[in-house]
């Protein structure tokens, strides 16, 4: 019975956040378009898009191997299974101990998956965009580790049931903490985290690997129909799920407990401010960011992170770790 | 494969990419993300322009050479106008001059701002494309006000121009400049030149050293912001530009260094862009009352040319760089012998595709479009490359067969009969 309500949440999560993720598209491409003086698209073009990709047919070019179909599929099937890790208003329903080692990992399959789509494809635009995938990928999983792990520790140290895990936002959050060192140190890691996120979904600076103007959609060179709709919806799942990370740490506040409600509609209001935090996040890190700054030569993203992030995160960890540690007595 | 495994890729930047505007080829090799060689293929947009000219008269040329590109229209029009007019000795009234440097100089605003929307939008920076287009609205319709028209505007012809500038027309004019000196510019100022982004990506790109620049013989803003002084209005003191105080903008008055990379190249943009507003208020004030054609009637003026002979050179300053036109008269024909034209962008292109070598391919399309390329300017020769590599020229005939058969395959209901008449132009006995 407890499978079979898992399994029918599961699949109701798997659903409604498709369906915000994409409906995210279609608000961040209005807001952009907005503050550049444009009307924008209507605010169901994603979907629109999704469906008319999934109906054409879908060109395999003659070099491709086995892999340019089936990473697709996997991108996809990787992003359904992390949601069953993502904290979306309450505790994940998968949810365990260290799972957040788990979560970090299949985030990061998504990204390799495209690598391996993208050199499977035979395409020169799509390997140089795999080859500036996979290092941006190493340098922005560094700092964000680093600052997640940090904050995880800190808090396992308060006392909570499950350490590592995703749960654990939902007993403490870093400014719970309340030394000024701490909320300093989480001010600065919030920093990087939106860095991340906007690396993790390739917007603004970090609109790297897919250079629409340079390498013709780099990865994404060779995909089309079917195929690239199923990327496309794991892009906007990720970057749903990657906000909800962000949300998780910094804003994990749920306001069913202060209206009073219990049981299914707890979750459901929970679920659904989620959504708007998450969407705020993102409208920071992605439209605000889009809108206000170009792309980046590969070489200046990874310095970014490895001289401004890095050290930006050990900093913030060692603010947040130095009341436990005891040097400031 | 030479018995040794290669390493290097090869990329095709073109003939359609997302970055061009128009079909051209470079193949780019790269060794990672550094370029060692780029191959320059010119030749996708041929479209036979010399060859109909000589089978039009001297004053269909005008529509003609306006058409060449869309966003230098006034220019090959005017440049090929003083060709004319040098070539049968006609003098331009004073107030046609001043017209034609106020709608040359306004050309020159809307060319600029569009090119720095297209360098803002190739390193992904489309805020600043929609900000610089939108402004360039208001230009496009102070020409269309003038000129009838948006884009082919008209309003030259030969020994003078078309239409006279009336008060509201200046009015309007004025206007524009004071909401650009207010409005505009300042924006344009902090995104292009203080902007971190438009700064980390194109300081030090596409670098085109001033030995490099006299060499290859690179024209306007791409010479400028390498530091050569150089400027046709200004060198060769032409029309009634020494009066307006015309200057070749370099970026050292603006930043105080000039390195020749993409970032001096917008500084020259965003410079001439203030000294073409200068230049049109001074032209408005100093416009004198008088004729505006040198001859009244085109089959007056028609008659004069067909007496005509010799040769005529044309140069002006296009927004892109020096242009060139020479006509050659045929006596007793109302058409000329020879037209020939050469575009800024065609030194330009091999230029900056010298000073690519070496650096990432991030920076090929903002130092492409840096150039302001005008392929369709460039294009000159039909050469065919079939898959078996052989070449093969394509007349005008085989091209229209191929259209008529393509429409046919397209929509088998089309009846009439694959006939190679009407194309538009008077046919001699070419074909």
């Amino acid at each position: 019975m407890n499978v079979l309500y898992a399994t029918l949440g599961f699949l109701g999560i798997y659903a409604y956040v498709s369906f915000a993720s994409l409906l995210w598209g279609g608000i961040d491409r209005k807001l952009v378009a907005r503050m550049q003086r444009r009307m924008g698209p209507p605010l169901l073009q994603p979907f629109y898009d999704f469906l008319k990709l999934v109906g054409k047919e879908s060109i395999i070019p003659r070099d491709a191997n086995r892999f340019f179909e089936l990473a697709p599929v996997l991108a996809l099937a990787t992003s359904i299974a992390l949601l069953a890790y993502t904290p979306l208003g309450f505790e994940p329903i998968f949810g365990t101990k260290g799972d957040v080692i788990l979560f970090i990992y299949l985030l990061t399959l998504i990204g390799f998956l495209r690598v391996v789509g993208a050199v499977s494809s035979g395409s020169p635009y799509a390997q140089i965009g795999a080859q500036r995938e996979m290092i941006i990928l190493v340098s922005r999983e560094g700092p964000m580790m680093l600052a997640l792990f940090t904050i995880l520790w800190r808090l396992s140290d308060l006392g909570v049931t499950k350490p590592f895990s995703m749960g654990t936002f939902y007993e403490h959050n870093v400014w719970e903490l309340g030394t000024p060192m701490s909320i300093i140190g989480a001010v600065v890691l919030l920093l990087v985290f939106l860095a991340w996120l906007a690396s993790e979904i390739e917007v603004g600076y970090f609109d790297i690997p897919e250079a629409e103007t340079e390498l013709a959609e780099g990865t994404m060179a060779e995909y089309s129909g079917r195929h690239l709709a199923l990327f496309e919806l794991a892009n906007a799942i990720k970057a749903f799920v990657s906000a909800s990370l962000v949300v998780a740490i910094f804003f994990p506040w749920g306001i069913s407990g202060y209206i009073g409600l219990t049981g299914l509609p707890a979750v459901v209001i929970d679920l659904l401010f989620h959504t708007l935090k998450v969407f705020a996040v993102l409208f920071v890190s992605m439209s605000l960011f889009r809108a206000v700054t170009g792309r980046l030569r590969i070489n200046q993203a990874v310095s970014l992170f490895w001289t401004r992030m890095l050290p930006a995160a050990i900093v913030g960890a060692l603010l947040l770790a130095i009341d436990t540690l005891g040097v400031v007595a | 494969m030479n018995g040794k495994l290669e390493y290097w890729v090869k990329i095709p930047i073109g003939p359609i990419h997302p970055a061009l505007e128009e079909p051209e080829k470079f193949i780019i090799t790269l060794d990672g993300e550094r370029i060692i060689n780029v191959d320059v293929k010119l030749g996708y947009n041929l479209r036979g322009l010399e060859w109909i000219a000589m089978r039009r008269n001297y004053i269909q040329i005008l529509y003609l050479a306006e058409r060449i590109c869309g966003i230098c229209s006034f220019s090959h029009n005017h440049t090929y106008s003083r060709a004319v007019e040098e070539m049968a000795g006609i003098e331009v009234p004073e107030r046609a001059e001043y017209i034609r440097v106020i709608i040359g100089e306004l050309e020159r605003i809307h060319s600029h701002l569009l090119n720095l929307g297209v360098v803002g939008h190739t390193i992904g920076y489309d805020t600043t494309l929609h900000l610089s287009w939108l402004a360039r609205e208001r230009v496009m319709d102070i020409l269309e006000a003038i000129g009838g028209n948006r884009v082919n505007y008209s309003i030259n012809t030969i020994g003078g121009v078309r239409r006279d500038l009336e008060e509201k027309h200046i009015r309007a004019i004025l206007d524009m400049i004071e909401n650009y000196r207010n409005e505009v510019m300042p924006k344009i100022e902090e995104i292009f030149l203080y902007d971190p982004t438009v700064e980390a990506r194109l300081r030090d790109a596409g670098v085109i050293p001033k030995r490099i620049a006299i060499e290859y013989s690179a024209q306007g803003p791409t010479a400028r912001g390498s530091g050569v002084k150089k400027d046709v209005r200004y060198n060769e003191r032409l029309s009634v530009y020494p009066d307006l105080g015309v200057k070749p903008i370099t970026p050292k008055e603006f930043t105080g260094v000039v390195k020749g990379d993409v970032f001096d190249r917008m500084v020259v943009r965003v410079g001439e862009l203030w000294q073409s507003m200068e230049l049109i208020e001074r032209a408005i004030d100093q416009m004198p009352e008088g004729k505006i054609k040198a001859v009244p009637k085109d089959n007056t003026l028609l008659f004069q040319l067909k007496k005509a002979e010799g040769e005529g050179i044309g140069r002006y300053e296009a927004p892109r760089g020096e242009l060139i036109h020479y006509v050659m008269a045929q006596k007793g024909k109302d058409v000329p012998a020879k037209w020939k034209m050469r575009e800024p962008t065609f030194p330009n292109l091999f230029a900056i595709a010298r000073a690519l070598v070496g650096e990432q391919v991030a920076d090929v399309p903002v130092a492409i479009a840096s150039i302001d390329p005008c392929l369709s300017c460039t294009d000159r020769v039909a050469v065919v490359d079939a898959n078996t590599g052989r070449k093969k020229v394509l007349t005008e005939r085989d091209l229209l067969r191929l259209s008529i058969e393509k429409t046919r395959e397209l929509n088998p209901n089309v009846r009439a009969k694959p006939e190679v008449v009407g194309v538009g132009c008077p046919r001699g006995g070419v074909l």
